[in-house]
């Protein structure tokens, strides 16, 4: 059955100019899993006729009831190319065989993390578009992040079968459909055009779009048809490509090609005429059982039936027959082979994105000439589940070098700095694997451009790490990997029998490792909390936890809970002061908002502690109308120093300021981890030092004076400075029937979320509608308006920003009061919060 | 003691002019009678010290120490070593007034003194053990009584001593010296306060912990505190009959002495019914009021046990089931039974001795019983957060590279090895240590102390829990720090406080060497020195110079250098500070030729010519 041998494998692997690494990319529903069957079953591992049903790459019994994929999955294919079809390929090329690492990715917005750990090790990206439903809002988030990669994209436009079997669309109309989708993706990929990437944009005349239908199993590019047809017109083969797309227009009456629509019944598009109808016509006489029609046409497509599948009957036939004229594998693996690059040209303009050190380095030129001679460099994208209970592999993508059994690596962690010993170890594999579905096949050694998983190393990273040989001491790692959506959902858990804490500790540590996005940390209470990008993702997690990683042992877990910030609206009232334990020294403050958006750059890392202090005060002159010499004088950010917040020197004139200053950083850095109105991080405060008093001994302004006062003043600033909580906010998409729309504003209306924008789709009744919608608010949210809209209405749900709550915590029985009592009440602290008194002093 | 002082401070400043005071033991005479009771303590006190007053390290600290009263003048400069002091209201009223309470109360008032302050016991305790120099240490709360307590007990002595035939008469005056403010606990015994006037016995006041002692014999005087017993057998037995488990009834110690009353009624109460195993009542054994120090580190748990055996003990039955001591209580079960099979039920306040009873049995069902409200709570979410909480300690401490071990008591027995045995462990996790001997922390003090990233409290057991969220750094127990840095042991639930069951801690069998450290701050797996540095080290020794350079020349994002984690030594701390002090090091460090200076004396140097 199996059409290749993991031998037949590894021996293509070392002709890098023969080897493709693709992830498949879409929007939810729009059918990846199912079309990468189609290519799987083309290599022999599972049966033609099942291709479509099985979803091969969903190997959790959960993605199968769900019909979802929850991880993405790696599958090494092995195609041989015949040589007619290899004639136009102008690139490199050893030999016809070729070798496919695909990678299948999710497409809910909660695993979005999956598809950056797919598009790190991969080259190239099929996007899956639906031909109905067309661009979604996270085929352009995927798209964008692959773009950002430097992955070179080719489309599929799917689920043709919609338009011929269930809308019945005619030629004209779907040609507008899919031109439209085309149109609508290639404006995404122009606006993150990339110089060194070139034009990405795609054209079914260039044969970089395909139309397919994964569920039937066929595919076909415009090449196919034009390969056709070359010969019969005696034209070009990319002439006439380009004749079957665009405004070209054929009359089989006058036989002539025209670039207008002559206005005669009989003159119709290139595309409609010669690709559309007959396979129109084709499907009409299997759907009708016209069988004595259908078989001279079969015999003049060149299509050759086997005897036992001539009794079929309806779609079974379709799409026996359809597989057999258009196999979806040939269309799309050779709009691959053609249009994606292999490792070595990739590489060559990755290696910017790819490699943090200097890019003259021999590491840099390894990676970028993809060489299996160089030194190792290989980046472990993420850790898959073994069947062996507890251990993991470590699947990555090698980039220069070999990797083999029995090799001592350097692993180097997302915390790494280079000369340190930070984050690094020096481990064995163990054993190294080519994933084939299922299946895992052990083999000696794997050469730079292929993925692999590796045994043996999954005790020393967490979820990523780049490895190298152990004698390379001064190469850089591979740049971190930056996800899309944060983990903004928490659930505390907690063992239902106190002696399973070990278990619970234990299960927690695998589960941060299976899941790139996924954060298991501790609460100042002493609870476990299990932090994700959304409801769907913990569900996720919290089962595996229980079931996989924990050994089925019972979990309690919490409502899931929202993490607030701590913001001020204006500046303080007054110059607050707060003296010292032994009342000797006085530190004066201030606290402000921070400027529109810089939150936000900060966050970003357009400003942070690192700049050059001389570029940060351009910036924040020239961007935030700050003065020059006071941005000059920021201490530092917090909390974590690199937090949204920070401290600014203000005071003149001040003796031993100097030696306060490290004290001060350190009362900052708690403080704005802890804010006075619940213990929520702080975000967006300036605190100014507006005057310091200090005792002229030394001993007597130690950090032991300092470091509280420092607190309790920055307290006291807040809470003279309007306090607000912010709480986050999802940008939730929808996509709808008209008749649909009532409930869905109905819901959020319920759930405090507002429409900023609705559109309709062309061409479509659906609707688009893009809300705000507070994430406290969005437990149930999926499920109500399911429930509103009878199952018409699929939310995705992607965090935007952090937003004002208008009420003031600080006004007894308001809104955000009851939030902070309750947050404290969480959180153990007393219910009441802590009155300004307690922070600020009286001279 | 505070009233005292107050007193000397007023009074000396009023006598110093007239009289010239050269010889504080005739000072101690010159007390006016008005003074009432307080004379004599302070004689005691100076007497004790003999000639110089420095010469009591007590005393001495009264002087150093700030005092925080708000009338008082004197400003208090270094309160960096500032103690926590707390004077309570009922001290500085004026004595006599509390003088004319007492005479005018009867005769039977004065009976329940005696007794409350077991007046007749310790006498007799220091007779039969011949001691002649005795500290009595009072707690803050209890100051009030030591004069009295003094004379008392002065009288009862000199009463024994003439009815004493036996001995020759002509025995040398026992010495009682009144000890106050203890620099650490007041719940333990002050053996290096007592050691400083020579004392060779100890009698403890009030409420304590019961660690055991190092070199002095202790006797304590628990006090007597008023319990409603019918109330108390009700509770209790209404409690017997909602419990499916057997019941052990652990208590106050200041409640000790009606426990037997409190038993013989419950038994004597028709409602319960004895014959139903579910509902079984047991009673934790009085602890014996006496304590001799044990030489012996290991044989601690003997040692209580021994005591355990000198109490009354009616409930032990002789069976060799696990013996259990807490705070003074100690009990056994029977073969085969562990705590977790009983129900506790708590007599007494909810303070230390009862939190520590809380985090021990955290697996069983605990209610208390408050005797002074005669009501019983059984809502103690606010004890089961704390072990949570100081799990959330443990898992901070995992990832602390510099840990400051505060020295809390010099006193509770074994503490020298549970210090040793915490710097072990600490070398060995690849931390570094450093030792601070600290009375009382309070969050200014350990602030002063930004490199350390957890503080590791030695203590007795009841001053240990140190959780207030004040402290930039946590603080732990020695325990927590047994489970933080010994790789592969686990937080199981069980909790330990006392020295001597932590020297008898099994060792962990270090299991998994081989994975990295998975941190739940950090969400990720983070380095460890140790192991790191042991394999490499050792394979390429001579590269090591070659790394050092290349570390020196490197470049370092030297900014925020005070947040915490990032240092792995007090030195590297400090090197990583943005001020480094006044003294910024001269770029000119050539060494300079010297020079002659000048000679002779400041009136006319040699080199000076003008001769006048």
């Amino acid at each position: 059955m199996v059409k290749f041998t993991a031998d037949e494998l590894r021996r293509i692997m070392d002709y890098k100019h023969n080897i493709r690494n693709m992830s498949v990319i879409a929007h939810v529903d729009h059918g990846k899993s199912t079309l990468t069957d189609s290519l799987v079953a083309a290599a022999g591992i599972i049966a033609q006729e099942v291709a479509g049903d099985v979803r091969m790459t969903d190997t959790r019994a959960d993605e199968a009831e769900r019909g979802i994929t929850i991880k993405s999955t790696g599958i090494s294919l092995y195609y041989e190319m015949t040589d007619e079809s290899l004639k136009r390929f102008k690139g490199e090329r050893n030999g016809n065989e070729y070798l496919i690492n695909l990678i299948d990715s999710p497409g809910h917005v909660d695993f979005s993390s999956e598809v950056t750990a797919a598009l790190r090790i991969t080259d190239g990206a099929l996007v899956v578009v639906d031909c109905v439903e067309g661009v979604c809002v996270q085929t352009e988030t995927v798209l964008r992040q692959a773009l950002g990669e430097r992955i070179r994209p080719v489309l599929t436009v799917n689920k043709m079968d919609r338009c011929f079997l269930e809308l019945q669309v005619d030629g004209e109309e779907a040609y507008q459909t899919f031109s439209r989708v085309i149109e609508n993706a290639n404006v995404i990929m122009a606006t993150y055009e990339d110089p060194l990437l070139g034009d990405v944009q795609v054209y079914p005349e260039k044969g970089t779009v395909a139309f397919s239908a994964g569920l039937h199993g066929w595919a076909f590019t415009l090449t196919n048809f034009a390969k056709m047809y070359a010969s019969k017109f005696g034209v070009d083969e990319s002439k006439m490509m380009e004749r079957l797309w665009g405004e070209n227009f054929f009359d089989p009456a006058t036989k002539k090609w025209t670039t207008k629509n002559t206005g005669s019944a009989s003159c119709k598009r290139g595309f409609v005429q010669f690709c559309y109808e007959p396979i129109k016509q084709i499907i009409n006489t299997c759907m009708n059982d016209q069988k004595d029609k259908l078989w001279p046409m079969l015999t003049k497509l060149g299509v050759t039936m086997k005897s036992e599948e001539k009794d079929l009957m309806g779609k079974p036939l379709m799409k026996r027959v359809m597989q057999t004229w258009l196999p979806a594998s040939t269309a799309l693996l050779e709009m691959m082979i053609f249009h994606l690059p292999s490792p070595s040209t990739a590489q060559r303009y990755r290696v910017e994105n790819l490699y943090e050190g200097p890019l003259d380095d021999q590491y840099a030129n390894a990676i970028r000439n993809c060489d299996p001679e160089g030194p190792l460099m290989l980046y472990v994208s993420k850790m898959i589940p073994a069947s062996d209970k507890g251990r993991f592999f470590a699947f990555g993508r090698v980039f220069a070098g070999k990797v083999s059994t029995g090799l001592k690596v350097r692993i180097m962690g997302p915390n790494y700095i280079p000369g340190e010993k930070k984050d690094l170890y020096t481990k064995s594999v163990q054993r190294t694997v080519i994933w084939m579905g299922k299946r895992q096949e052990t083999v000696e050694d794997v050469p730079c451009g292929n993925t692999v998983a590796l045994v043996g190393l999954d005790q020393f990273i967490t979820k990523n790490a780049t490895l190298t040989n152990e004698k390379e001491v001064d190469a850089h790692p591979i740049r971190a990997m930056k996800f899309s959506v944060s983990p903004v959902v928490r659930v505390a858990v907690q063992c239902k029998v106190a002696s399973d804490l070990p278990k619970l500790v234990e299960g927690l540590k695998r589960l941060a490792k299976s899941d790139p996005m996924v954060v298991c940390t501790i609460e100042e209470s002493g609870e476990h909390i299990v932090a994700g990008a959304g409801e769907l993702h913990l569900e996720i997690c919290l089962k595996d936890l229980q079931d996989d990683f924990m050994g089925g042992a019972e979990i309690i877990k919490s409502d899931p809970v929202v993490s607030f910030r701590e913001t001020v609206l204006d500046r303080s009232v007054r110059t607050v002061m707060s003296k010292s334990p032994n009342k000797h020294n006085r530190l004066y403050m201030e606290a402000r908002p921070l400027e529109e958006g810089l939150a936000e750059a900060i966050d970003e890392g357009t400003i942070g502690p690192r700049d050059d202090p001389k570029n940060r005060s351009k910036i924040l002159s020239e961007q935030y109308g700050w003065d020059k010499d006071l941005a000059k004088k920021i201490w530092c950010f917090g909390p974590e120093t690199t937090g949204p917040n920070m401290v600014v020197d203000m005071c003149k004139g001040v003796q031993y300021l100097n030696e306060i200053k490290d004290s001060v950083v350190a009362g900052f850095q708690w403080a704005s981890k802890e804010g006075a109105l619940s213990e929520e991080n702080m975000r967006g405060i300036c605190f100014e030092v507006c005057d310091v008093v200090l005792h002229t001994d030394a001993i007597h302004r130690g950090g032991g004076q300092i470091i509280p006062t420092a607190r309790r003043v920055f307290y006291a600033s807040q809470l003279t400075a309007k306090p607000r909580l912010l709480e986050p906010v999802y940008m939730v998409e929808i996509q709808a029937p008209e008749q649909a729309l009532g409930g869905i504003y109905s819901v959020l209306n319920q759930k405090r979320g507002h429409v900023f924008e609705e559109m309709q789709r062309p061409g479509t009744p659906l609707y688009n509608i893009k809300a705000y919608l507070p994430v406290i608010e969005s437990f149930g949210f999926s499920s109500q308006l399911r429930a509103a809209t009878s199952g018409q209405a699929f939310p995705q749900c992607v965090f935007d920003h952090w937003d004002t709550m208008t009420s003031d915590p600080l006004e007894a029985g308001s809104q955000a009061a009851q939030l902070v009592t309750d947050i404290r009440k969480r959180k153990g602290l007393k219910e009441q919060m802590t009155p300004l008194s307690e922070f600020e002093d009286k001279l | 003691m505070f009233l005292a002082l107050h007193i000397f401070f007023k009074l000396y400043s009023q006598y110093n002019k007239p009289h010239k005071i050269k010889n504080f033991k005739s000072f101690g005479s010159l007390f006016p009678a008005s003074l009432g009771s307080i004379g004599p303590s302070i004689r005691l006190l100076l007497q004790s010290r003999g000639q110089k007053l420095e010469l009591n390290p007590s005393f001495r600290n009264f002087f150093l120490k700030p005092y925080t009263n708000k009338n008082s003048a004197a400003r208090n400069l270094n309160s960096d070593t500032r103690v926590r002091v707390t004077v309570k209201t009922h001290l500085c009223r004026k004595n006599p007034n509390l003088i004319g309470k007492r005479s005018r109360s009867s005769f039977t008032l004065a009976m329940d003194f005696e007794s409350n302050y077991d007046i007749a016991t310790t006498a007799d305790f220091i007779r039969t053990h011949k001691f002649t120099r005795v500290a009595l240490q009072f707690p803050d709360d209890l100051l009030k009584d030591s004069t009295r307590v003094v004379s008392v007990l002065r009288k009862r002595l000199r009463s024994l001593r003439e009815s004493d035939t036996t001995g020759s008469g002509d025995e040398p005056d026992i010495g009682l010296f009144v000890m106050a403010d203890t620099a650490y606990g007041s719940c333990c015994v002050d053996e290096v306060g007592a050691s400083h006037i020579n004392a060779d016995c100890v009698i403890h006041y009030g409420h304590t912990c019961f660690s055991p002692t190092t070199t002095l014999p202790a006797f304590f005087v628990f006090g007597k505190a008023s319990i409603g017993l019918a109330d108390c057998v009700e509770s209790m037995s209404q409690y017997a009959l909602t419990s499916s488990k057997p019941i052990m009834v652990l208590y106050g110690l200041e409640y000790a002495h009606s426990i037997q009353q409190v038993r013989k009624a419950l038994l004597e109460s028709s409602t319960f019914c004895t014959s139903d195993p579910k509902s079984e009542v047991h009673f934790a054994d009085v602890p014996s009021p006496y304590m001799f120090p044990s030489k012996d580190t290991k044989k601690l748990n003997d040692l209580q046990e021994e005591t355990c055996g000198c109490g009354d003990n009616s409930s032990s039955d002789g069976a060799s089931g696990a013996a259990y001591s807490i705070g003074g209580l100690t009990w056994k079960l029977l073969e085969g039974q562990s705590m977790e099979d009983y129900s506790l039920f708590w007599i007494g306040h909810d303070n230390s001795a009862f939190a520590n009873v809380v985090l021990r049995f955290n697996a069983c069902e605990i209610v208390r019983y408050d005797a002074t409200k005669s009501q019983m709570v059984a809502d103690l979410s606010q004890q089961r957060r704390i072990l949570k909480r100081r799990y959330y300690l443990v898992e901070r401490a995992k990832d602390a590279n510099i840990v400051g071990i505060l020295v809390g008591t010099l006193g509770v027995a074994g503490y020298l090895h549970i210090i040793n045995q915490m710097m072990g462990l600490i070398t060995a996790a690849g931390k570094k240590a450093y030792t601070l001997v600290m009375g009382k922390p309070n969050p200014a003090k350990l602030a002063n102390f930004p490199e350390c990233d957890v503080f590791l409290y030695v203590s007795c057991a009841q001053t240990a829990l140190l959780d207030s969220k004040d402290y930039l750094a946590p603080v732990i127990t020695p325990f927590e720090a047994t489970i933080a840095f010994n790789r592969g042991s686990q937080w199981t639930g069980a909790y330990v406080m006392g020295f001597g069951d932590l020297i008898n801690l099994p060792q962990v069998q270090v299991g998994n060497q081989e994975e990295a450290r998975f941190s739940f701050l950090k969400g990720g797996y983070v380095e460890d020195f140790e192991n790191q540095e042991n394999n490499v080290e050792e394979e390429r020794e001579d590269l090591a110079l070659a790394n050092a350079t290349e570390k020196a020349l490197q470049l370092r994002d030297n900014c925020n250098s005070i947040i915490k984690g990032g240092a792995k030594s007090g030195a590297e701390f400090f090197a990583n500070r943005t001020y480094q002090g006044l003294n910024i090091p001269d770029d000119n460090t050539t060494p300079q030729s010297f020079v002659i200076g000048r000679k002779g004396r400041a009136a006319g140097y040699e080199d000076e010519n003008n001769k006048h």
